[in-house]
């Protein structure tokens, strides 16, 4: 199996007294779902803002699709659907079509090609009432839209930190079951899934990385991590 | 072609989100008219005589002071209009979102510089309505030609000076010497609410070393006396040396402090 994401030595100072990655090392194969799990503060959005070309790496180095992602910015970033998490990543005042139309612009599609793309992630997100304003959604709307333009451009890996942070019980299941069905097992996209929750981890992922004060503790699949801590 | 669709595409958002703040127009709309008539009753205070400063202009305070700020505060907006967008994108949480996608930093400071001279036309053109239409300033004797090349270099200098500003808030985040400087400087020194000639001698060779000293100098001439590029050449050169020499400071300030944010993690912070 291919390899999606290589990270070799990563390593990220904010200051020489933070330590926010040391020496993180990892693969990801094409078509399966990498979790890193750990608690906040362990340094797992760091981790993925560098993979996203948002902060450069004190040392290491990492590649998203077989392109550095320093040396080959601009094509990294065109194999990448990033999912940040944060509500407010998105324009409050446009509406939720408006938000998907603007970004998948910048991710180069034609207006033809963005309208269909559009249409397409709405029904398999469930997006309804798409020309409302994003102010007037839900958080767990907001939190599906934000995904929604992570797959705009139809990336073959995607960077989610907590992707089902702010949803409901049932809204967090049904995502999960898409992204891994449908995305991955169908359409064999990648994933590097940053999360805090075990049981979420355990159900998704296909293997696991167990991160601490910015060091990966120990990598494998979820029945070896289960094996190992028990 | 594809920096061009997205130009236009941030251009097209920028303005929908403009529109659903309705009140924002018309408020823009009211301030331009009390700063017009602001300064049309201090016009009466003083007659209509025109002071010897004002001489070469051959038009009364209240003309020149009217097409200095229209002027200003148009090409300001390449000062501080970058940087206010990439802090505004940042308060937003949406400066990462736009960084993320495959676009070239360059095409978005464009787009936003675009924008914002884009939005500024509209303070402008209601300034010119207004002057012309309901104070009855004279124009017709406009030089065009001179009056569009003191604009474009003018704006390539301030934007300029925007990116090295823009700089500063992606490192400082709050506060912009550069912006205050050069909006403070420019103000004062810069023949803006008066002509430079009123200055001490000694402040006169400061106001030399701003780019606007020149900017407004040359187009009250060519708006109101319809003087040629040929007789404003010498400050349509020093406009263009600023163009030149700030153009590629504003640019590598800018890559320098995007690097810089970028090692540092704080591109989000606001």
């Amino acid at each position: 199996m291919a390899i999606a994401i290589k990270v070799e030595g990563l390593t990220k100072y904010f200051s020489p007294s933070t330590t926010a990655l040391d020496d993180v090392n990892f693969i990801v194969k094409e078509g399966e779902i990498f979790g890193i799990l750990g608690p906040n503060g362990a340094g797992k959005t760091t981790l993925l803002k560098i993979l996203a070309t948002l902060i450069l790496p004190t040392k290491g180095e990492a590649w998203l699709a077989g392109y550095h992602i320093i040396k080959e910015a601009e094509k990294v970033k065109l194999c990448l659907g990033f999912h940040s998490g944060e509500e407010r990543s998105l324009y409050w005042r446009l509406s939720g079509r408006e938000n998907l139309s603007f970004f998948a612009t910048l991710y180069n599609l034609t207006s033809q090609r963005s309208r269909i793309r559009i249409k397409e992630i709405l029904e398999l997100l469930e997006l309804k009432e798409p020309d409302k304003k994003v102010y007037l959604y839900s958080t767990g709307m907001r939190q599906r839209l934000s995904l929604a333009r992570a797959l705009i451009p139809d990336p073959p890996i995607l960077l989610l930190d907590e992707p089902t942070k702010s949803l409901d019980p049932k809204s967090a299941y049904e995502l999960r079951k898409f992204l891994k069905e449908e995305l991955v097992k169908k359409r064999g996209k990648s994933i590097l899934w940053v999360t805090h929750n075990l049981r979420e981890a355990e159900e998704v992922c296909d293997r696991l990385a167990i991160m601490e004060k910015g060091k990966i503790k120990t990598t494998g699949s979820v029945e070896e991590l289960e094996k190992c801590l028990l | 072609m594809l920096a061009l669709i997205k130009i236009f595409a941030y251009i097209r958002k920028e303005f929908l989100i403009q529109r659903s703040y309705k009140f924002a127009f018309f408020f823009n709309f009211f301030s331009v008219f009390t700063s017009l008539l602001t300064f049309f009753f201090i016009n009466r205070l003083f007659g209509s005589r025109i002071s010897s400063h004002l001489e070469p202009f051959g038009r009364d305070y209240f003309s020149y002071t009217i097409l200095a700020q229209a002027f200003f505060t148009y090409v300001g907006t390449g000062l501080g209009g970058i940087a206010g967008r990439l802090r505004g994108e940042a308060m937003t949480g949406t400066l990462e979102s736009l960084l993320v996608t495959p676009t070239k930093m360059r095409t978005l400071l464009l787009s936003m510089g675009l924008w914002n001279f884009g939005f500024a036309s509209v303070d402008l053109f209601l300034y010119l309505f207004f002057g012309v239409f309901f104070f009855k300033i004279d124009i017709s004797q406009i030089n065009l030609l001179a009056t569009f090349i003191i604009f474009f270099f003018t704006i390539i200098a301030f934007s300029s000076l925007g990116l090295i500003s823009g700089s500063f808030i992606l490192v400082l985040k709050r506060g912009n010497p550069v912006n205050w400087l050069v909006s403070t400087l420019s103000g004062l020194l810069g023949g803006v609410y008066f002509p430079v000639t009123v200055l001490p001698k000694w402040l006169q060779a400061i106001s030399a070393w701003i780019p606007v000293t020149y900017a407004i100098k040359g187009l009250e001439l060519a708006v109101y006396q319809g003087a040629s590029l040929a007789s404003l050449s010498s400050d349509v050169i020093k406009l263009a040396l600023f163009a030149i020499i700030l153009l590629p400071l504003g640019i590598y300030s800018f890559g320098y402090a995007l690097r810089r944010a970028k090692i540092e993690g704080s591109l989000v912070r606001y």
